[in-house]
């Protein structure tokens, strides 16, 4: 093996350990890796621009300015409080209702900012109940990487896979969607089944939280009620856009970035108090995952190890399969950020031998499913527990880990038999 | 601490930064902490009142209506600071001209809040005395459990003070809750 393969898979682990144990923080580990890289000119400087990949940068970027501005209005504390009102002081109606609106809004915007402005409520409202919040997290959990998976814009994995596959927003819902609706469905009745029992109140009981909740006014969480209408518009715009990019001949991430100019522009926000609060730490975390990766194709040890798979996978179902599960079970230890920008290269490569539109779907359903594996799989995991544990509710590994693999094996599973149904074997 | 709940204390760091504080500043505004969420059991109202209070709003009585079986005391305070200087400087009569006139306002004042009171459905009960208006009523809240004054309580109200000097030192001081009105 040469010295650049083996300093670039050097560079690619000692990457990955340093993102799953976070000592350092996982944007300064990408990019100290990416330095290397470059600096050994294993990835020439010319070339740079065609692994940075600025289809998934300037889609974050947009997504993340047009975010942070409906932000400011009060719009997502609005949402949950008229959730938390929806529920009527019912624990199951509570637990479905936030696991759909986590579902549906992670679906169209980041998981992050989903589960950190719903947490709150939740806990709140699991408090005045006086139940465990335990079922309620998981549930708010599952609930944001099953819908995140359900769109091009709902999670990370599905924004590169659609920058590199050149899949529209529509191939997403129209694929991932059914499959996503399925997993919600089952993932609720299966929490139900587990904490069913435990989670009922006493009728007056109840009746007091349906009267302190009410007492809660949404309209006075909006902080500014033209910015809040300005937010609304322009997100169903974006949504809208995204409905009809590929009709347009338009790249996702230009609607993104049009849609963020739209809200600045029209919301006369001061631009530069959101450009301060666009999550550059990410974006850097994504530049420098990109050049690591780009190493690894770069020495071709990507293409051997697509050799390698090809030549013991048979079928394109056979390979759906292993892909699906592979990026299941190993997105439930690594982030899967880097897991996806990994498996990329390697998807592409396999192109040259079969049909790689169904390894795709396979891949996001993988990338994004296996997040409910473990405690630190996913971003979102990490912001709802990080939560709890500041408000005193400790949620164990163990513990998470007991339901996070089995919602993990039966969504997955379910998912890898309806492709199969959808792309036969 | 354990590795797990380190390492989760990190990444959370990393990925949300100081936006939860942020967001729970926002949410703190109009989510009622679980201290403010629990009704206290008040038994027992001590209304305080003087030649300043000429009136007590009628929504104070439905407020205090909703601390059902509570017995409200009404006390009317004549200021004993107020009468000496009145007795150092005038004549007999005349004291006991403005003592009376007091007392008369007193009794109005008591009769007309005590039947409200009633009407709202509350047991009261009523004194008069002279005596020092914050002193007395400190003291005699420590056996009550809620305290309801009115701002105009122990002195007129003036642009630059909204709410009397003695109000605002009562609700300081006293370590009971108070209904300022």
């Amino acid at each position: 093996m040469l010295y650049t393969e083996l300093l670039a898979i050097a560079v690619f682990l000692i990457t990955y350990a340093l993102i799953i144990d976070e000592r350092i923080h996982r944007a300064v580990a990408a990019m100290a890796g990416a330095a290397v890289i470059v600096f050994t000119q294993i990835v020439p400087w010319e070339k740079i621009p065609e692994y940075l990949d600025l289809g998934t940068i300037f889609l974050l970027m947009g997504m993340m300015i047009i975010v942070n501005t409906a932000r400011k209005s009060g719009l997502f504390e609005y949402i949950a409080i008229r959730t938390a009102k929806l529920a009527n002081g019912s624990p199951i109606k509570v637990l479905i209702l936030f696991s759909i609106v986590t579902a549906v809004v992670s679906a169209f915007l980041d998981n992050v900012t989903t589960v950190l402005l719903l947490t709150p409520m939740l806990l709140y409202i699991a408090k005045l109940m006086k139940l465990n919040p335990v079922p309620f997290l998981l549930s708010e959990i599952f609930a944001s990487n099953v819908g995140g998976a359900a769109t091009l814009i709902g999670d990370p994995p599905n924004i590169m896979i659609a920058s590199a596959s050149g899949l529209t927003f529509n191939d997403f819902l129209m694929t991932m969607g059914p499959i996503v609706l399925v997993d919600m469905v089952i993932m609720l009745g299966m929490l139900y089944l587990i904490y069913g029992k435990g989670l009922r109140v006493r009728p007056e009981e109840q009746q007091k939280i349906v009267q302190t909740i009410g007492a809660l006014d949404e309209r006075a969480a909006i902080l500014d009620r033209s910015l809040f209408t300005k937010s609304v518009v322009t997100i169903l715009l974006v949504v809208f856009l995204f409905f009809i990019h590929s009709s347009l001949g338009l790249e996702p991430a230009i609607i993104a970035l049009t849609g963020a100019a739209i809200i600045l522009l029209w919301s006369r926000v001061q631009p530069d108090e959101i450009l301060e609060r666009i999550e550059w730490p990410a974006l850097f975390f994504f530049g420098g995952l990109f050049i690591i990766v780009g190493a690894l194709v770069e020495t071709g040890l990507i293409s051997q190890i697509a050799g390698f798979v090809i030549s013991h996978v048979h079928t394109t179902g056979e390979a759906m399969i292993l892909i699906a599960w592979f990026a299941a079970i190993a997105s439930a230890i690594v982030d899967n950020i880097p897991l996806t920008a990994t498996l990329i290269p390697l998807i592409q490569d396999m192109g040259m031998a079969m049909d790689i539109k169904p390894l795709w779907w396979a891949l996001s359903l993988g990338a994004c499913l296996g997040g409910n594996g473990t405690a630190i799989a996913a971003s979102a995991n990490v912001v709802v527990i990080g939560i709890a544990e500041r408000e005193g509710i400790s949620i164990s590994f163990m513990e998470f880990l007991k339901m996070g693999m089995l919602i993990l094996f039966v969504t997955v599973g379910v998912g890898v038999g309806m492709l199969l149904l959808f792309f036969g074997w | 601490m354990g590795y797990f709940t380190s390492l989760i204390q990190r990444k959370f760091k990393d990925v949300a930064g100081t936006r939860y504080d942020t967001v729970m500043k926002e949410y703190r505004e109009f989510l009622l902490t679980e201290e403010e969420r629990k009704v206290p059991e008040v038994r027992s109202i001590l209304m305080p009142l003087d030649y300043f209070v000429k009136e007590v709003p009628s929504v104070l009585y439905d407020t205090l209506s909703s601390y059902e079986g509570a017995t409200v005391s009404l006390v009317y305070i004549i200021d004993l600071e107020v009468i000496r200087i009145v007795e150092d400087s005038l004549n007999a009569d005349t004291v006991a001209e403005f003592k009376r006139k007091r007392e008369a306002y007193g009794e109005e004042i008591l009769r007309k809040t005590t039947a409200d009171l009633e009407r709202a459905g509350l047991p009261v009960k009523s004194r008069m005395f002279s005596g020092s208006k914050f002193e007395n009523i400190a003291e005699v809240a420590e056996s009550h459990d809620l305290i309801a004054v009115s701002k105009k309580y122990a002195a007129s109200l003036t642009e630059v003070a909204a709410v009397s000097p003695v109000t605002l030192r009562l609700a300081q001081t006293v370590a009971k809750p108070i209904i300022i009105y």
